[in-house]
């Protein structure tokens, strides 16, 4: 039991060997570190490996493969006890199937196996930092490599990095709801106020999170130590609920083994009442679930998902959860924070008032010059109050850098007026220098203004400069006179109209404006050695010269405004919510498309109308500006109104709880909500949201622990590359499904037509597992390659209740239509190879009985050839081998059409997306393989086919090509048309 | 992340079935209007017609392509099978097993053999003619009637004492039975490269004594001019040449097995997958 709350400062730097102001030394804390071990938990043991693996054998499709291979081995009994001639090729089926789930459930495991690394990858990516003082030094180090004895400061948003004893705290509250359920963040304090360790203020323990208020803290345990790590139940603490597309998957399974079940069965009873031996129809049974399972695509699935994932990662969104892409992809409302995530999180100067006119500076990220007109005198007696009255500078050694990445020592506005002088005047630094400043008074709230005095760089004018800038009307004030085009005029009403006129359009675009004056002290009052003391100020600060304006504004990413169209035309709704004061707010939403040019809000309306706000009809204003005063004073009700009513809205000066209103009030529009979120107090809202995504640079532990998604470069456009990823995967997996769909029907029609026309077996078993999960796998998975077609991000986000992974049409299309043209293709290929070889199709029908007997040794072809068994029988494997070419011929054709779903092939590019060349390519060099090389292997039923065979399907191959061109052209050109609906999946 | 939750009772499934079946306000029977499942039937009918007429069109232009006479390929064809007669299949291949004192067990021999010989009567093969000649019986013209090609005659007389005629139970009650070897037909086949081809009965392994076998026609062979077949439909009463075998010296009471090999240049018998070609393997077992 720990006594560490209960020691004295003094007593716990004795007994962990530290310095509560020096903290360990390097070398010491290595040795402990070498003898504790990281500060890491071990991993949960969670679902032993030979579960999880065993999970896999009888998920999905398993299942009915087991059920296949347990009715070919019991019927291999039977066999065996009846003493048949050929007992062990049931025996073998059954192994094969056996073999078969084994093999795809050992893939799954491997590639479950695999994304989960990706995933444990992405998140050794966002690593948890410390802030520890070793050596007397404070360092940023990885979380893990804390030990005992190790001082640590944290801050609000902080995950505590491991046990702390606290030494000193300043208003610090913790969030000890992982470990204890309390829901209220507790307060934390350096007293020992408890007997027990886990009820006392003075520690806070590992992976709580730090709410608010800062502390400094003795580390007393590391990793599986910690209060956290000997509760192991903890771990255990995910539950297993399904993520939309887990949902969808498993909807697919459900579809698809009933339609296997079903027909199965039906014909194991139309093969019954056709009087079939029960043995013969349970070997139907088998065949038909073999033909209807498509066994490889649950690991074209996972192998989709997690090439999606890790070309997101590429794209700067890091994926936590897998099956986070999809539901990014059928997002319909994003909740965006506005600073650093819309916005580039720095003030820049963005307009400039002189000379009586308004000018506009650049604002993008990477300028380097400024465009705005700079010769006139009043722009450069402007430029030295800028460069002059201003603290801010540069930190040293970054000259190389470009100006906008350096980093600059001051407040916000002054680092963005050093910067944008900077940008214009070249070296800043020098021109002080060569303006040396004699006094000075910096900025307070009282005075409102800033002032200092320099010498100037003219060696002819001995007066004193005198600059001032702060809020523009204190500084109008103390001004009698302005400068225009250089010279000084008084300042008359009218002068002063004009100012007014320009403040408040500057005000009204959300900027902060800031005044600029100066005076130039008469050389006869103030001379050389003139004191100056800025506590008495001896010195003129009225009847000054007013020079001009610049306003700054932190402003939006370049990016933003074309990711906030894309989202709008893709039907999706973005919200701002900002803490902001709405000004600022409704600027930046304006300036990024989130509120469009021409729509207003009621109090835009009522100020154009000249009416008051409560008599405009809510109805006309698309956007609204909801300060979050008024949230809070809203019922549920009028929030959902509000909501509703709006297309355009933005959240201002709202708190995190509030957020977390916002998204339940989505939520119950039926939305699919994404929200970002950096703060600590973001993570409900994170958690609540459908997905939350956390930012990666300014986000907290705690909201990165929170979301399911971490965006690396805070940057709202890498949502929306996240959206269109996840609605392509949705869309590719649509296409891989539909692909593998198809063949099954042509893989099922055989055995249906066999059971019925009593012709020799079209294809056998093993064939078909080798079309399943030879040919047809690397197809599958370069669907999930495909690029998006043109109208991926024009459309309306899928309605996850309604729009479904595999829908009615998609399997309606694939089962009934392309699968039937491939049956018809294959079944030609199969009577032409019977035929060419002496059995014409009339002679086929109805022969089964005899055709299967081994008693027959001289069966008469029509052209009354005879036949042993085995040469029947090798007739009967080149038929199969004629299928599967056929079947591959045709799913090329299939994959083909498949690449688009709405837009012609021609206007996808056949070569844009190459993977799916190699599917082609492999798709015929296995065949090719299977056919000439393991043609002689007899156990697989493979014969070396005549060459000429391969080509029969081939005008199958183009109709099928054709008419889903055809098919394509009539959904583009008549949409919402009954085609429209019924055609398109 | 946040998750759908679609748990649903086992009666708001069933209400949602039904539901589907038959939706009273929007009128949607199954998911689509009366007149959306007219229109949806019509289109698939449609499309099922003319993928039909496709697959008829196919298959009739198959027809078109292929002779009427003989077949492209003769891929698996590459030497004749061989049966046997009578034919009693077992477990595990031909089995012939009977009771000399039980004449039961051997009638239904008697009558498969008796019933086979009756394609080879005069009667049946009056449409063809004597041929003398020993050498293949090339045809390049259609001498026959109705565009045919002439058959030769082979009646079951030839068989001699294996015939039926001489001896109605085919020597089965003495324990000297009479079996039938027929080779296989195969298109413009040619056995033999000029000599005829003839059967050899063995015991498979060694047995002693050696097995005595009595072949008919002379020597066991089948006369060339029965070569080549020219197909159905230019030899339509063309039948198969036999030889009899009638097996001497078959020890009582002891299963024996025996094979006849059909000994001719172009017919192979080792073909390790089909017990079938070129030869005919079959067991015997005499009992009294």
């Amino acid at each position: 039991i720990q006594e560490d709350h209960k020691l004295s400062t003094l007593e716990l730097e004795e007994k962990y060997g530290t310095s509560i102001n020096k903290g360990l030394s390097s070398a010491r804390a290595a040795e402990i570190l070498a003898r504790d071990g990281p500060n890491a938990l071990s991993p949960p043991k969670a679902t032993p490996e030979i579960v999880k693996f065993l999970k896999q054998m009888v998920g999905g499709f398993s299942i009915l493969l087991w059920i296949g291979a347990v009715c070919s081995w019991i019927s291999s009994g039977i066999q065996i006890a009846q003493g048949a001639e050929s007992p062990f090729d049931n025996l073998y089926l059954g192994v094969v199937l056996a073999l078969v789930v084994i093999l795809t459930g050992i893939f799954a495991y491997y590639q479950e196996a695999k994304s989960t690394n990706i995933m444990a990858s992405f998140s050794k990516m966002i690593p948890q930092q410390a802030l520890v003082i070793r050596d007397a030094e404070k360092k940023e180090l990885p979380a893990e490599q804390l030990v005992v004895g190790d001082i640590v400061e944290i801050k609000g948003g902080d995950r505590i990095p491991a046990d702390i004893r606290l030494i000193v705290t300043q208003g610090c509250k913790v969030d000890n709801s992982s470990l204890t359920g309390e829901s209220e963040p507790q307060s934390r304090s350096c007293d020992f106020t408890h007997e027990n360790p886990l009820e006392t203020k003075n520690i806070a323990f590992y992976s709580t999170t730090c709410v608010e208020g800062t502390a400094t803290g003795v580390v007393i345990n590391t990793g599986d130590r910690t209060v956290i790590g000997r509760i192991a139940s903890l771990a255990s603490g995910v539950g297993n609920e399904k993520t939309p597309i887990a949902i969808e998957i498993e909807h697919f399974v459900y579809l698809v083994a009933g339609v296997a079940v079903s027909i199965g069965v039906l014909f194991f009873i139309i093969s019954v009442s056709m009087r079939y031996k029960i043995l013969d129809s349970i070997i139907f049974l088998i065949g038909i679930i073999v033909a209807n399972v498509p066994e490889g695509l649950l690991a074209t699935v996972t192998v989709s998902l997690s090439l999606t994932a890790k070309r997101m990662a590429k794209k700067n969104c890091l994926v936590k959860n897998l099956e986070a892409v999809e539901t990014l992809g059928s997002t319909s409302i994003i909740c965006s924070d506005k600073t650093g995530t819309l916005t580039q999180n720095r003030m820049t100067v963005a307009h400039l008032w002189f000379d009586n006119q308004i000018y506009s500076a650049d604002t993008s990220e990477d300028q380097t010059t400024q465009p705005f007109d700079q010769t006139s005198p009043s722009w450069t007696a402007l430029s030295k109050i800028v460069t002059l009255c201003n603290r801010a500078e540069f930190s040293p050694g970054q000259e190389n850098l470009p100006i906008m990445k350096r980093v600059v020592v001051g407040d916000a506005s002054e680092t963005a007026l050093l910067k944008f002088s900077e940008v214009i005047l070249g070296n800043v630094m020098d021109i002080r220098a060569r303006n040396k400043k004699v006094a000075e008074i910096p900025f307070n709230s009282t005075n409102k203004f800033q002032l200092s005095i320099h010498e100037t760089d003219d060696p002819d004018d001995k007066r004193f400069l005198l600059v001032m800038k702060g809020a523009p009307e204190r500084i109008l004030e103390r001004c009698s006179t302005i400068m225009i085009n250089g010279k000084e005029e008084p300042l008359d009403s009218e002068k002063a109209e004009a100012f007014q006129t320009a403040y408040m359009e500057l005000g009204g675009l959300g900027e902060r404006v800031l005044g600029f004056c100066h005076l130039y002290l008469p050389e006869n009052d103030f001379p050389d050695t003139y004191p100056f003391d800025t506590d008495s100020m001896n010195f003129p600060t009225s009847n000054l010269c007013f020079v001009g304006l610049l306003s700054m504004i932190d402003p939006p990413r370049s990016t933003v405004p074309d990711a906030v169209s894309k989202c709008r035309s893709a039907g999706i709704k973005v919200i701002m919510v900002t803490g902001d004061h709405p000004i600022t707010a409704k600027a930046i939403a304006k300036s990024v498309g989130i509120i469009s040019a021409t729509s207003e809000t009621v109090e835009d309306i009522a100020k154009r109308l000249n009416i008051p706000v409560e008599q405009v009809n809510r109805g006309e204003a698309t956007a609204a500006v909801v300060n979050g005063m008024e949230l809070k004073d809203m019922s549920s009700e009028q929030l959902d109104e509000i909501l509703c009513n709006h297309s355009e809205i933005v959240f201002a000066r709202t708190s995190p709880q509030q957020k977390l209103i916002i998204v339940e009030g989505c939520q119950r529009q039926g939305a699919v909500v994404a929200v970002t979120g950096d703060g600590v107090n973001d993570s409900p809202a994170l958690k609540k949201a459908d997905i939350g995504i956390a930012m990666g640079i300014a986000g907290s532990d705690a909201a990165k622990n929170a979301a399911d998604m971490v965006l690396l470069d805070d940057n709202f456009a890498s949502i929306v590359t996240g959206v269109e990823e996840g609605r392509l995967i949705f869309d590719n997996l649509k296409k891989t499904i539909a692909y593998t769909l198809t063949k099954n029907i042509a893989e099922l029609c055989p055995f249906l037509i066999y059971i019925i026309a009593s012709i020799p077996l079209p294809i056998g078993t093993i064939t078909i597992l080798f079309i399943d999960l030879g040919t047809d796998i690397i197809p599958s998975v370069a669907l999930a390659y495909e690029k998006a077609e043109s109208d991926i991000m024009n459309r309306r986000p899928r309605n996850k209740r309604k729009d479904r992974l595999v829908n009615e049409q998609l399997a309606i299309y694939s089962y009934l239509q392309i699968g039937i043209m491939q049956s018809v293709g294959a079944f030609v290929t199969y009577f032409t190879v019977y035929a060419e070889q002496g059995f014409l199709p009339s002679t086929l029908l109805g022969v089964r009985v005899d055709w299967e007997s081994n008693a027959i040794n001289d069966f008469e072809d029509s052209y009354g050839q005879q036949w042993t068994k085995y040469q029947r029988n090798y007739l009967q494997w080149t038929g199969y081998t004629a299928f599967f070419v056929s079947i591959t011929i045709q799913q090329v054709a299939d994959l083909i059409i498949r690449k688009t779903r709405r837009n012609s092939i021609f206007q996808q590019g056949l070569f844009r997306n190459k993977v799916i060349w190699v599917g082609i390519f492999s798709q015929i060099g296995i065949a090719l393989i299977l056919t000439y090389g393991l043609g002689h292997v007899t156990a697989l039923n493979f014969t070396p086919l005549r060459f000429q065979y391969w080509f029969v399907a081939v005008p199958f191959a183009v109709l099928i090509w054709v008419y889903d061109e055809v098919r394509k052209l009539f959904i583009r050109r008549y949409p919402g048309s009954w085609w429209d609906k019924n055609m398109y999946y | 992340m946040a998750t759908l939750n679609e748990k649903k009772t086992c009666s708001e499934r069933m209400e949602n079935f039904r539901r589907f079946v038959w939706n009273p306000e929007t009128k949607l029977f199954m998911g689509r209007t009366l007149i959306n499942w007219v229109w949806i039937s019509l289109y698939y009918l449609a499309f099922y017609v003319v993928m039909s007429g496709l697959f008829a069109l196919s298959i009739y232009s198959l027809m078109r392509t292929v002779n009427p006479y003989e077949p492209d390929y003769q891929d698996q064809l590459k030497s004749p099978g061989v049966t046997l007669r009578p034919d009693v299949y077992g477990d595990r291949g031909l089995q012939i097993y009977y009771n000399i004192s039980n004449n039961k067990t051997w009638e239904g021999l008697v009558t498969t053999l008796r019933t086979f010989l009756t394609a080879y009567t005069p009667a049946a093969q009056h449409l063809n003619i004597n041929c003398t000649s020993d050498t293949y019986f090339i045809q390049d013209t259609f001498d026959g009637p109705n565009k045919t090609k002439l058959s030769c005659k082979f009646t079951s007389d030839m068989l001699q004492n294996c015939s039926g005629i001489t001896d109605p139970t085919f020597g089965f009650p003495e324990g000297k039975p009479c079996f039938i070897i027929k080779m296989n037909r195969i298109i413009k086949f040619l056995p033999g490269n000029g000599t005829a081809p003839r059967v050899d009965c063995t015991y498979v392994g060694e047995e002693s004594p050696p097995l005595e076998v009595d072949y008919y026609p002379l020597n066991g062979t089948f006369n060339l001019h029965y070569f080549p077949y020219y197909g159905k439909k230019a030899q339509p009463s063309y039948s198969n040449p036999l030889v009899a075998v009638k097996f001497l010296n078959i020890t009582r009471n002891v299963e024996v097995k025996i094979v006849c090999k059909i000994i001719g240049a172009g017919i192979t018998f080792d073909n390790v997958h089909d017990p079938y070609e070129g030869k005919v393997e079959f067991k015997l077992k005499i009992e009294d």
